[in-house]
């Protein structure tokens, strides 16, 4: 009888130790067990829970290892057909944001929009896919100051039997041809709130005319189509980040109970406007977590709301429901310019948007192909050579593998190159912040705390606990 | 209650399948058509040349696959048209016998795989055909082959079979992983995490560790499993330690239905000592359900009335008792929620009827 535990282990306080198999199930126990698990002194009941929890397979056992082998295929990002598209229409903007992460282009430049020619390849390519699914992201640029392409395009994905469109809007004009296009049952809005009126000129609007004029239409919007329309994004400058209520409140004000909470992305203008938003320190992770406290605290005092912070969902899903979230920034193997892609302005195709934001800023060109002559080159996959955290040394050994991603492009945008220890690296240090706190909030025994996990992850109950204790 | 055995008088004859039709269509080969009656009392004309039939309207007849035993004086509604709840019974022998068993198994085996295999080919396009016993897994081959040669001839229709699993072997990895087989969903019960316990209640020793052995050829031949669970006052509070098992080491199940008990076999007798009355203490399947769909397991809930359920559940409980056998309770007039919700079982007793509201 030969026990094989695929074990890694992450200390959560002196005397407290976090288990997770290669599958993704995870338990807490304390010192004694760690003993008896390195000097091979097992129990047999430490044995009967390692087996029947599927933290270790015995050969003895018929389905251990299949379900085991199982778990761990099912934490794999499986790439499917192409069927999510980001579509920059005009790289044009009415805004001149200062952390601006596209370098935008001013609003008479020429040259910026889809020529005929590549307006018409994105229809050819869209003709080409196989469905049944699609999703049309509008970025830009300010896509709205085009809505004659986005017509164009959403008009030739009505054969699509499941549709999902967003366009991506700063909100400042809301023209009866945008309005019309806002009407479709199958668009979203997808818009930044910085936070309240003074920050929100502060960042982005420079003035009180044009933030009042934003927030009318914001207001408009919600008015008209209901919140679960529109989604909205903050950006932070972590060297003076809002107060969390202050921020809470801006966006309850709008009825928006989902707040991305976003540093300064290392993008564009920002890299050199913002050269401190390469890396975030302590502080910021500080704040991060009060402000995740804070809704945790919001959500227990009025259970009419359930506010959350987007990005810190996906992390909690992720950990226990592998498979169910098809958000593309944390996923692994993290396949680029496969089941979505970028197309830019000039048609240039980029396996991410942060890669169209690099190779707009002149440090690398990470574009794939382009829309003509399509992108099955090279350059992909070289990509795709390296979008797995599966063999990287440091990955191996992290307790946080089966939930955590790969971001090559995060990494050449931070640091010009992808061979760094994963620990030195801002995406590791960041979600090693992130899974920290969700597993201190797992084993916080607080009823505030599990009500507001429970409505994170979706569930129609309150679970009596998140996690298992073996001593 | 839709009848599904008519009586039927027909010319002396080996058993025969064939569709009814109340006007002859251009893929006729196999139909009776209608020539006359009314009321509840018909006669039609084809294959085995005259059947009168007795117990049903035509209107309700016409599309039906029945099959005919002359000498029992008998017809069966095999496939009734536009139904998405078609079972074919293809034994009544069993090697478990749990105690609620809704069908207790008989010793004797009438083989019928030729008939019910006529009766598939006749089905609607994409219909889907449940298969149940006694335990049809005990003529493997038998069943193996129907299903085989059924996708050859008609890959629209798929199959659900219920089965205990117990007969399942590696040799069968290589044959199941064929295209025929992703047409089938394998329902198979799982009472407890604990194997005493599970195995007491299927009444054989040794079940538990080779289901989970049938577990894993399974998984290794890519099939789809759905896990069923019924309530009982045995299990009730084992339910939350299932629900870990579920969730740790049978990731691989489409769903995993809770049920409650059907009023019918043995639980008829024993319902007093099985049925766990969910209404008055919700807690056990509640935790279940809070561990399973923490790890993302599609759990539901099968043969709950809606009102029964606390409401944040209500979206698991499934309308899963099959229309034909299907009643609501004298509390259910006025509910505007009946469309969605399972009702009871026509069988299920008038005493255990009481605690609806009106949703």
């Amino acid at each position: 009888m030969t026990l094989f535990t695929p074990l890694r282990t992450r200390l959560m306080s002196p005397d407290r130790a976090l288990f997770v198999n290669d599958g993704g199930g995870f338990f807490r126990a304390g010192p004694d067990f760690l003993d008896r698990l390195s000097s091979n002194a097992l129990s047999g009941s430490d044995r009967r829970f390692l087996i029947e929890r599927g933290h270790g397979v015995d050969d003895t056992d018929p389905l251990g290892e299949t379900a085991f082998l199982y778990n761990v295929a099912e934490r794999l990002t499986l790439s499917g057909p192409l069927d999510y598209l980001i579509l920059v229409p005009t790289l044009r903007c009415n805004l001149s944001c200062s952390y601006c992460q596209v370098s935008r282009a001013a609003l008479d430049q020429k040259g910026y929009d889809w020529s005929d020619a590549t307006l018409e390849a994105v229809l050819g390519m869209i003709d080409g896919l196989p469905g049944p699914r699609i999703k049309i992201e509008f970025q830009g640029g300010e896509p709205t100051l085009r809505p004659d392409l986005i017509r164009a395009v959403i008009d030739r994905a009505k054969r699509f039997q499941e549709r999902q469109f967003v366009i991506c809007t700063n909100l400042q004009q809301l023209e009866p041809e945008l309005l019309a296009l806002l009407d479709e049952p199958e668009m979203f809005i997808s818009t930044s709130l910085d936070g309240d009126f003074d920050t929100h000129r502060r960042n982005r609007t420079e003035d009180a005319d044009t933030t009042r004029a934003f927030r009318r239409n914001l207001a408009t919007v919600v008015e008209r189509y209901g919140p679960h329309k529109v989604s909205a994004l903050p950006t932070i400058d972590p060297e003076r980040p809002p107060q969390p209520d202050a921020l809470i409140d801006a966006y309850l004000e709008f009825g928006l109970e989902s707040i991305f909470l976003r540093p300064i992305n290392y993008q564009g203008f920002a890299r050199k406007r913002h050269a401190s938003s390469r890396e975030q320190d302590l502080a910021w992770r500080a704040y991060h977590e009060a402000f995740v406290r804070r809704l945790i605290e919001r959500n227990w005092n009025d259970r009419s709301v359930v506010l959350e912070e987007s990005y810190f969902s996906i992390c909690l899903r992720r950990i226990f429901q592998p498979g169910a979230d098809r958000h593309v920034d944390l996923r692994n193997p993290n396949p680029l310019g496969h089941d979505y892609v970028v197309i830019d302005h000039d048609g240039q195709v980029y396996p991410t948007d942060e890669a169209r934001m690099l190779s707009r800023s002149g440090v690398i060109d990470l574009a794939i192909g382009d829309v003509h002559t399509g992108w099955d080159t090279p350059a992909r996959a070289t990509l795709n050579a390296h979008a797995s955290n599966l063999r990287d040394p440091a990955c191996q050994r992290c307790a946080y593998q089966p939930y955590c991603g790969r971001d090559v492009i995060d990494d050449i945008a931070r640091y010009g190159r992808i061979d760094l220890p994963r620990h030195e690296t801002e995406f590791c240090r960041r979600h090693l912040s992130l899974f920290d706190l969700a597993f201190r909030l797992i084993y916080d025994e607080d009823e505030c705390t599990r009500y507001s996990l429970a409505r994170w992850l979706r569930l129609e109950g309150m679970p009596v606990s998140f996690g298992e204790h073996w001593a | 209650m839709i009848p599904l055995n008519l009586s039927a008088l027909a010319e002396p004859q080996p058993a025969f399948v064939t569709r009814l039709r109340r006007v002859r269509s251009e893929t006729g080969k196999s139909d009776s058509v209608w020539i006359e009656g009314q009321g509840d009392s018909h006669l039609f004309a084809g294959r085995g040349g005259l059947v009168a039939l007795e117990g049903a309207d035509v209107v309700a007849l016409d599309g039906d696959v029945i099959l005919v035993d002359p000498e029992r004086g008998r017809a069966e509604r095999l496939l009734r048209a536009g139904s998405a709840h078609n079972t074919l019974l293809v034994t009544e022998r069993c090697d478990q016998l749990c105690v609620m068993c809704s069908q207790p198994p008989k010793k004797t085996h009438d083989d019928r795989f030729a008939l019910l295999e006529q009766a598939c080919l006749l089905a609607e396009p994409e219909a889907m055909i449940g298969i149940t016993g006694g335990e049809p897994t005990l003529y493997k081959h038998e069943l193996l082959g129907m299903i085989e040669r059924v996708h050859d001839a008609r890959p629209d229709l798929g199959f659900h079979v219920l089965t205990n699993a117990q007969h399942f072997e590696e040799a069968d990895v290589a044959r199941l992983r064929k295209l025929a087989f992703r047409q089938v969903t394998w329902g198979i019960p799982l009472y407890a995490a604990e194997p005493e316990l599970h195995d007491r209640i299927v009444g054989k020793p040794g079940a538990f560790a080779r289901l989970m052995e049938s577990f894993a050829c399974l998984v290794r031949a890519g099939q789809r499993i759905e896990l069923r669970t019924v309530l009982i006052q045995d299990n009730a509070a084992a339910l939350p330690e299932l629900a870990r098992l579920v969730s740790a080491r049978l990731r691989f199940v489409s769903a995993w239905s809770i049920m409650q008990l059907e009023h019918i076999g043995f639980a008829r007798g024993r319902w007093r000592s099985l049925y766990v009355a969910h209404g008055e203490d919700f807690g056990p399947v509640g935790q279940a359900i809070d561990i399973a769909r923490l790890h993302g397991i599609h759990a539901r809930l099968f043969n709950f009335p809606l009102c029964s359920v606390p409401e944040p559940y209500r979206i698991l409980a499934a309308p899963s008792i099959s229309d034909w056998k299907r009643k609501y309770a004298p509390g259910c007039e006025g509910c505007r929620a009946q469309d969605h919700c399972c009702g009871f079982f026509e069988w299920h007793p008038d005493d255990a009827l009481g605690g609806v509201t009106p949703l």
